[in-house]
C-alpha cells in the first residue's frame, strides 16, 4: 500500500526531531522497566528476607496467638513434644521445623537498657529452617543448654558490646513477675535482613523456657518447605490438627509478612503512576511531532487532497509514521532497558548511597538491592507504546487531513 | 456536450465583517483538448476560478458541471472522488514529496486509482516520466532536480492517471525563462498527444502565445474570452 510506504520514507524526514521523540520515549521506558526492575529485586528481597530469615515458610501457632502475635505475650502459647515435631517434620515437603520462643526483654550491658526481641531456638533444628547461622560474622550459634547469646551486630554496636560480653535481659515470666537472663555473647550476625541486625537476641530455647517459666511451651513452630507447597502443606496440617483436636493453625509466609506484601501492592499502584506519566510523555511527544509535521506539510496535504486522497488515507499516513516513531521509541526503550536491568540483575544497586538500610521504610533489605527480570514489562511496554502512538496520532491526523485544500495548498 | 460549463458561477468570501466577491458571475463552457490559459491582474479571480473548476472549492452561486455532471454542490468526498479520477493539477510551488523519488511521485497519483496491475503502473509512470523529457531521472529525489525539472514531474504526476482535464496554477512562476516555455511545451505536446484539456492561468506573455484560447479575468468577471486566430488577440 502506498501510503504506508509513504508513511514509512516520512520517518526520515526531520530526522532530528524524530530522533529526540525517540529517544525521550525509550529513556521514559528506560526508566519505567528500571523502576519495575529494582521494585521487584526489592520485592523479591524482601519476600526471601522474611523466609530465611523470619518466619519461615509456614508458621504454626495458637490462633489467638496469631492476632497478639506483635505483642508476644506469654499465653496461647504451644506445647510441644518431639512426637509432634517429628509428626510435622516427617510431612511430605517439610525440610524442617524450629520451635520458637519470642519475648519482650531488655538488654541490659550493665550501663544501658535497650528494649530488645527475645528468641528463644533450638540451634540444630533453627539451621534447618533458617539461613541465619550463615552470617554469624564473628563467633558461633551456642548450643542447647549453654547460657550464651548471638547479637546482630548493629545492636552491638548501639550497646557497646563485643564477642565474649556479658549481658542481662531483663524479662518478665508467665506470672508477670520480673526474672533476668545472663548470657554471654557467643556469635555476631550480620544477616542480609537488618530487622534481625538491629533488636533481635538469640538464646537457647530451653534457658527462656526456664526463665519465663513456661516449660515446654513455645510461640510458634516455624516450617521449611518447599517455595509453593506452602499451601498443600498447610491443608495438610490443618487436616491433622483438627484430627488431634489441637487448636492451632497454620499460616504462610504471606499472610505473616502482610505489612511488606501491602507496601508492595503499594509500589505497584506507584508503579502504575511512573506507567502512565511514561504514557503521557510518549504521548505528547507524538502528538507534537504529528502537529508540526502537518504545519510543515500543509502545502503537500493540499496537494493530496487535491490528487483525491481522502481524509482517511491522509490520517493513515500520518499514522504510519507516529506508530513507526512509537515503535522505534519502544525498541530503543526495551533495548536500553534490556542493558539497565541487566546491569541491576548482575551488579545490583548500593544501598549504601542511601543509608544502607532500608528497614527504617518497612523493607527488610539491607546493603544491595538486585533488580529482576520481567519479560512480561517489556512485551506489555512495547506493545502499549505502539497503541499510544496510534491513538494519539488520531486527532491530530485528523485535524490535519481536515484541512481546506484550498487553504493547504496556498498556506492561508 | 462541453467538457466543462460553468454558469453564473460566484464566489464570495467573508473576511470578518466584509464581504469579498472573488467570483462576480462567470460563465464559461470548455471543450474536451482545448488548451486554454485564464489571464488577469492579480486579485482578478484566476486561482478561485481554477480551483472551483478543479472542486478544490464550491461556488457560493451558480453551477459548475464537468462531463454533464454536476459537481458544485457535491459533499467532500464525491469532490475527492472526482478529482482523483478526472482532474489533475500542477501547481507553482511543484508540491512534490521530497521523500519520494521522480518515479514515487508521479507512482503515488496513479496508485490512487489503480491498484491492480503493478507492471501497468509501472509501464505507465515511465513513459509518461519519458514523455516530459525525465528518461534517467527516474531515481532522483526533488532537491536533487531543477526548478523546470521538478515542474515536469508535477506535470507527468497530474498526467499519469490521465485525466479528462488538467489544471495549472502559474505553473511557470517560479521558473526562468528557457524552462518555463519548457515546460509549456511539454504541456503543449500532451494537449496534442493525449487530447488532455489544459487550463492554465500565467502572467507571463510568452507562455501565453501557446494557449489556443485566452480568457482574460478582471475583477471576478470575464472581461474577454478569444481563441488564437481572432482578430484582436
Amino acid at each position: 500500500m502506498f501510503s504506508f510506504k509513504l508513511g514509512l520514507k516520512n520517518l526520515t524526514r526531520q530526522k532530528r526531531r524524530n530522533v529526540i521523540t525517540i529517544f525521550v520515549i525509550a529513556f521514559a521506558f528506560f526508566g519505567y522497566l528500571f523502576m519495575d526492575s529494582v521494585m521487584g529485586g526489592m520485592e523479591e528481597m524482601s519476600f526471601s528476607n522474611i523466609k530465611n530469615y523470619d518466619t519461615g515458610n509456614i508458621q504454626v501457632m495458637h490462633p489467638e496467638y496469631w492476632e497478639d502475635r506483635e505483642k508476644m505475650p506469654l499465653e496461647n502459647l504451644i506445647d510441644i513434644n518431639q512426637g509432634t515435631l517429628d509428626n510435622i517434620k516427617n510431612m511430605k515437603g517439610v525440610s524442617g521445623v524450629s520451635p520458637e520462643l519470642r519475648f519482650k526483654a531488655n538488654l541490659n550491658n550493665g550501663i544501658d537498657e535497650v528494649a530488645v526481641l527475645g528468641l528463644g531456638v533450638s540451634p540444630e533444628q533453627y539451621n534447618e529452617v533458617f539461613n541465619t547461622k550463615n552470617y554469624i560474622t564473628e563467633g558461633a550459634m551456642f548450643a542447647p543448654g549453654e547460657s550464651k547469646a548471638v547479637i546482630g551486630v548493629k545492636l552491638a554496636e548501639l550497646m557497646d558490646l563485643k564477642m565474649n560480653d556479658y549481658i542481662t535481659l531483663l524479662v518478665r515470666t508467665k506470672e508477670d513477675t520480673f526474672n533476668t537472663i545472663d548470657v554471654e555473647i557467643s556469635g555476631l550476625l550480620n544477616s542480609p535482613n537488618p530487622i534481625m541486625n538491629n533488636g533481635i537476641v538469640f538464646v537457647s530455647l530451653d534457658i527462656a523456657q526456664q526463665a519465663l517459666n513456661l516449660g515446654n511451651e513455645v510461640s510458634l513452630l516455624a516450617m521449611r518447605t518447599a517455595s509453593g507447597d506452602e499451601d498443600k502443606i498447610i491443608k495438610a496440617l490443618t487436616g491433622s490438627f483438627k484430627d488431634k483436636n489441637l487448636e492451632l493453625k497454620a499460616y504462610s509466609w504471606r499472610e505473616s509478612a502482610a505489612s511488606v506484601i501491602a507496601l508492595s501492592t503499594a509500589k505497584k499502584s506507584g508503579a502504575a503512576t511512573i506507567l502512565s506519566v511514561v504514557l503521557l510523555i510518549g504521548m505528547i511527544g507524538i502528538i507534537n511531532n504529528v502537529i508540526l509535521s502537518a504545519l510543515e506539510r500543509t502545502g503537500e496535504i493540499g496537494m493530496m487532497k487535491a490528487l483525491g486522497m481522502r481524509e482517511w488515507e491522509i490520517v493513515f499516513v500520518f499514522m504510519v509514521e507516529a506508530t513507526g516513531i512509537g515503535i522505534l521509541g519502544g525498541l530503543a526503550g526495551c533495548l536500553i532497558g534490556f542493558f539497565g536491568v541487566g546491569y541491576m540483575t548482575k551488579y545490583g544497586f548500593d544501598l549504601s548511597y542511601m543509608g544502607g538500610d532500608m528497614s527504617e521504610y518497612g523493607i527488610p533489605i539491607l546493603d544491595k538491592i538486585y533488580g529482576t527480570w520481567n519479560i512480561s514489562a517489556f512485551s506489555f511496554l512495547f506493545i502499549l507504546s505502539v497503541i499510544v502512538a496510534l491513538l494519539s496520532s488520531i486527532i491530530p491526523a485528523y485535524w490535519a487531513a481536515h484541512k481546506d485544500p484550498v487553504k493547504a495548498i496556498y498556506h492561508r | 456536450m462541453s467538457l466543462l460549463e460553468l454558469k453564473d458561477v460566484k464566489k464570495i468570501y467573508q473576511q470578518g465583517k466584509i464581504k469579498v466577491a472573488a467570483l462576480r458571475g462567470v460563465d464559461l463552457k470548455v471543450e474536451q483538448g482545448e488548451f486554454s490559459t485564464i489571464f488577469g491582474p492579480s486579485g482578478s479571480g484566476k486561482t478561485t476560478l481554477l480551483n472551483m473548476i478543479g472542486c478544490l472549492d464550491t461556488p457560493t452561486e451558480g453551477e459548475i458541471r464537468l462531463n454533464g455532471n454536476k459537481i458544485s454542490d457535491l459533499s467532500r468526498k464525491a469532490l475527492a472522488m472526482t478529482r482523483r479520477h478526472n482532474i489533475g493539477f500542477v501547481f507553482q510551488s511543484y508540491n512534490l514529496i521530497p521523500v519520494l523519488t521522480a518515479y514515487e511521485n508521479v507512482e503515488f497519483a496513479i496508485r490512487l486509482i489503480d491498484h491492480a496491475s503493478e507492471i501497468n503502473i509501472k509501464e505507465k509512470v515511465l513513459k509518461i516520466l519519458d514523455e516530459v523529457g525525465l528518461k534517467g531521472l527516474e531515481n532522483r529525489r526533488p532537491n536533487e532536480l531543477s526548478g523546470g525539472e521538478k515542474q515536469r514531474v508535477a506535470i507527468a504526476r497530474a498526467l499519469v492517471k490521465e485525466p479528462k482535464l488538467v489544471l495549472a496554477d502559474e505553473p511557470t512562476a517560479n521558473l526562468d525563462s528557457e524552462n518555463a516555455i519548457g515546460v509549456v511545451k511539454i504541456m503543449v505536446k500532451m494537449n496534442k498527444e493525449l487530447g488532455t484539456t489544459f487550463i492554465f492561468s500565467t502572467h507571463d506573455p510568452m507562455v501565453m502565445e501557446y494557449a489556443h484560447r485566452y480568457i482574460n479575468l478582471k475583477d471576478g468577471m470575464i472581461s474577454a474570452d478569444k481563441r488564437k486566430g481572432v482578430k484582436g488577440v
